[in-house]
């Protein structure tokens, strides 16, 4: 059984009985590979669609579980369940809860370090006082608005009051988290949330395709909240300075806020310093300072300074990057797409309005970044098949665009396997409008193609 | 052309369904009247029928002692209901490909679903005071859903795996999103094509789980076997096949009647 991948979430979505049998079954050794390759901060075993299991079963899982984490520092357990299922587990284990347990995927999504969706007002209650705060802190360092109520009566209260919260938790356990660098993003800027000492673990905590898909779509300003970090070695301060200068590629930024040297050699501050990271004492020092935000590039996503130009590996592979895109969108619509008309020129949308867009970066062998461009409506159409009904929800067709082009950059990625080129692909990203994508791509030269299906137009562009 | 499925796929595929032999058709006709005697004369004519019934009826969820081969006496153990099954269960695997690509079975793990459905539907009328030719006839049709599935999928098979990476769509969806036809639709043009009672294809219908039936009676029996699909969908062969999640389980359409199953089956 394969694994579905969404911000940041890895779920595996067994049905039927679970048991000491067949548990064993849904994990192939392949599967249990891709699993722990996969760039996920979670692994969850989503329950919505078992209606029975024992302990036995659950076991299995666990134990498969702790072996992927030990390798990816993956946060794992289980999710979508009701409360009598939440009862069963709790049961179970007693106090070897040492996995955490979500009510619902989209609880688990509040805890992922990839959910760009901050500022969330969340009500949380939980009867064990230290998984109550647990609970909060994480959303806090996610950048969320937490709430808690003290009493399973002052929550039942509030929870009346539906439109006060975007999101109620309860049923719901933190087992050994936080073992991510925490992303959240405010205006242009990315704040990481660091903690405690600092190692050489810290190149698998932090995600670095998350870091390098950010750089590639424009963001320039990179924040550390080091407030909780205790001290760090000389690993981390080596991890920390080679992203300082991968950062300066781009004209990027990085600063540390709140970070201490009572237990840090203050070499180490020199050391960065050099490397280029800058130090500030409080997050409002630069998030209120606008002149200071302005000089650090975090006003204007669009201060490209490096242009990189399109190589002759990408052009050559170009007719491959052309036919993942058509087939993907002739398999989700059933209609055949035609090949218009091929230019290299910087991107030019005619009709910005109406227009919605989506992107993907590929790296490794070769790298860059495919962008689709589609009137809304073509759009809505080409997700029908993922979506199932007709809707004019645009946060939910962006969404779903996000994950046509996940499955376009998927394509990409085997067919340039067959070609023995390896690459790796990034997160989607979605652009409302026409405007927010060109501030990215603006005077990045790249191939545009013009596609049509059905007679409908949509515009697809490579670019480095 | 990059398509997953088209109408067109589909309706050549159930086009090329061949009408039932007529050994088998001449065979279900004379059990349908009791007439068990007749009826192992002609199904001697058939070899691969026999060879199969000896198969089948030698599995040890039958629980025989000594081996049996003689059609007549396979027949006679059966009775009416189970021979017409079971010859049922015969003409679909006539359906089921040489070699399975997209599911990881063979013949032989296709015949060990269809005996495990077919003895666990038999407990579950037998509980339910049942005993209806057509009702134990119609379990047979539903791992036709399975043979639908990979006959049509199985070219696509990378684009398929690439689509639920992202999203964790069920075979029967992504047919009904595309065609607008459902792997259980097509199922009962199966039974149509062979004809089989209409009851049948009710049924079958009302066992994917998304199509209630409005006749109560056809309704519970949907649940039953929705439910006895995913049962057997939990045993680690067929989820190792790829079986468990091909078709979407639907949990709060059988919960009325889980704990009943439950004690039925005796699942702790």
């Amino acid at each position: 059984m394969k694994a579905v991948v969404k911000n940041g979430i890895a779920v595996f979505s067994p049905q039927g009985f679970l048991d000491g049998n067949s548990s064993n079954a849904f994990m192939s050794i392949e599967d249990i590979e891709a699993a722990t390759n996969l760039k996920a901060d979670m692994i969850l075993v989503s329950l919505k669609k078992v209606i029975f299991f024992n302990r036995n079963g659950l076991d299995i899982f666990i134990k498969l579980f702790f072996k992927i984490r030990k390798k990816n520092h993956a946060a794992v357990g289980f999710c979508d369940y009701d409360a009598k299922k939440y009862e069963a587990i709790k049961r179970f284990f007693h106090d070897e809860l040492n996995f955490s347990l979500f009510k619902t995927l989209d609880i688990a999504y509040l805890f992922s370090s990839s959910f760009k969706n901050q500022n969330k007002s969340v009500l949380i209650y939980s009867s064990d006082k230290s998984q109550r705060s647990a609970i909060a802190i994480e959303l806090h360092d996610g950048g969320h608005n937490p709430v808690i109520a003290q009493s399973e009566q002052e929550f039942n209260e509030k929870k009346e009051k539906k439109d006060a919260y975007d999101y109620i938790i309860d049923s719901t356990f933190l087992g050994q988290m936080g073992q991510k660098v925490a992303t959240r993003v405010t205006g242009n800027a990315i704040i990481y949330t660091i903690s405690s000492f600092l190692d050489i673990e810290i190149s698998d905590k932090f995600n670095i395709e998350y870091h390098n898909n950010s750089l590639n779509v424009g963001f320039r300003l990179f924040i550390f909240d080091a407030y909780k970090v205790i001290s760090m070695n000389v690993h981390a301060l080596n991890f920390f300075s080679k992203l300082a200068s991968s950062a300066a590629e781009y004209n990027a930024t990085i600063c540390f806020v709140g970070m201490k040297f009572d237990k840090t050699p203050e070499i180490f501050r020199e050391t960065m310093e050099d490397a280029g990271i800058l130090f500030y004492a409080q997050m409002d020092d630069i998030l209120e300072n606008k002149e200071l935000l302005k000089e650090l590039g975090a006003s204007s996503a669009s201060n490209v300074k490096n242009k990189r130009v399109l190589n002759k590996e990408t052009v050559m592979e170009l007719p491959k990057f052309i036919d993942a895109t058509v087939v993907t969108l002739e398999m989700m619509t059933n209609a055949k797409a035609i090949k218009e008309a091929a230019n290299v020129h910087n991107l030019i949308i005619e009709d910005k309005k109406g227009k919605i867009a989506s992107s993907i970066g590929y790296y490794g062998d070769i790298d860059g970044m495919v962008i689709l461009v589609f009137p809304s409506g073509i759009a809505k159409k080409a997700c029908e098949l993922l979506i199932g009904e007709n809707t004019d929800d645009i946060e939910l067709i962006l969404d779903t665009l996000a994950e046509l082009v996940n499955i376009v950059g998927g394509k990409i990625k085997t067919l340039l396997a067959d070609e023995l080129i390896n690459v790796n692909i990034t997160l989607p990203r979605t652009y409302q409008d026409v405007d927010s994508l060109l501030e990215v791509v603006e005077n990045r030269k790249g191939v545009q193609v013009d596609l049509s299906f059905n007679g409908d137009k949509f515009l697809f562009f490579l670019t480095r | 052309m990059a398509n997953m499925i088209t109408k067109d796929k589909i309706d050549s595929f159930i086009e090329k369904i061949p009408p039932a032999p007529k050994i088998l058709s001449e065979t279900v006709a004379l059990l349908n009247i009791g007439e068990l005697t007749k009826a192992a004369k002609i199904a001697e004519g058939d070899l691969a029928l026999k060879s199969y019934l000896k198969n089948i009826v030698n599995k040890p969820i039958y629980g025989f002692r000594n081996e049996v081969s003689d059609i007549s006496q396979i027949f006679g153990i059966l009775g009416v209901s189970l021979s017409q099954q079971t010859v049922y269960n015969y003409m679909i695997t006539l359906l089921s490909p040489k070699k399975w690509v997209l599911f990881k079975l063979n013949a032989k793990s296709f015949h060990e679903l269809q005996a495990n459905l077919s003895k666990k539907w038999e407990t579950i009328l037998k509980h339910l005071n049942i005993d209806d030719k057509n009702i134990y006839a119609a379990i047979s049709l539903l791992p036709a859903s399975v043979i639908v599935t990979e006959a049509l999928f199985a070219e696509k098979i990378d684009n398929v795996n690439l689509l639920r990476t992202t999203k964790a769509l069920d075979f029967n969806t992504i047919l009904i999103r595309l065609c607008g036809v459902s792997l259980f639709g097509i199922c009962e043009k199966i039974a149509k094509k062979w004809d089989m009672d209409e009851s049948i294809a009710q049924i079958i219908q009302a066992s994917s789980g998304v199509k209630p039936s409005r006749d109560e009676k056809i309704n519970n029996l949907g649940k039953w076997m929705h439910l006895l699909l995913f049962y057997e969908l939990s045993k680690p062969e067929f989820i190792e096949a790829g079986l468990n999640d091909f078709v979407d389980f639907q949990i709060e359409y059988i919960s009325d009647i889980y704990d009943e199953f439950a004690s039925l089956m005796g699942v702790e």
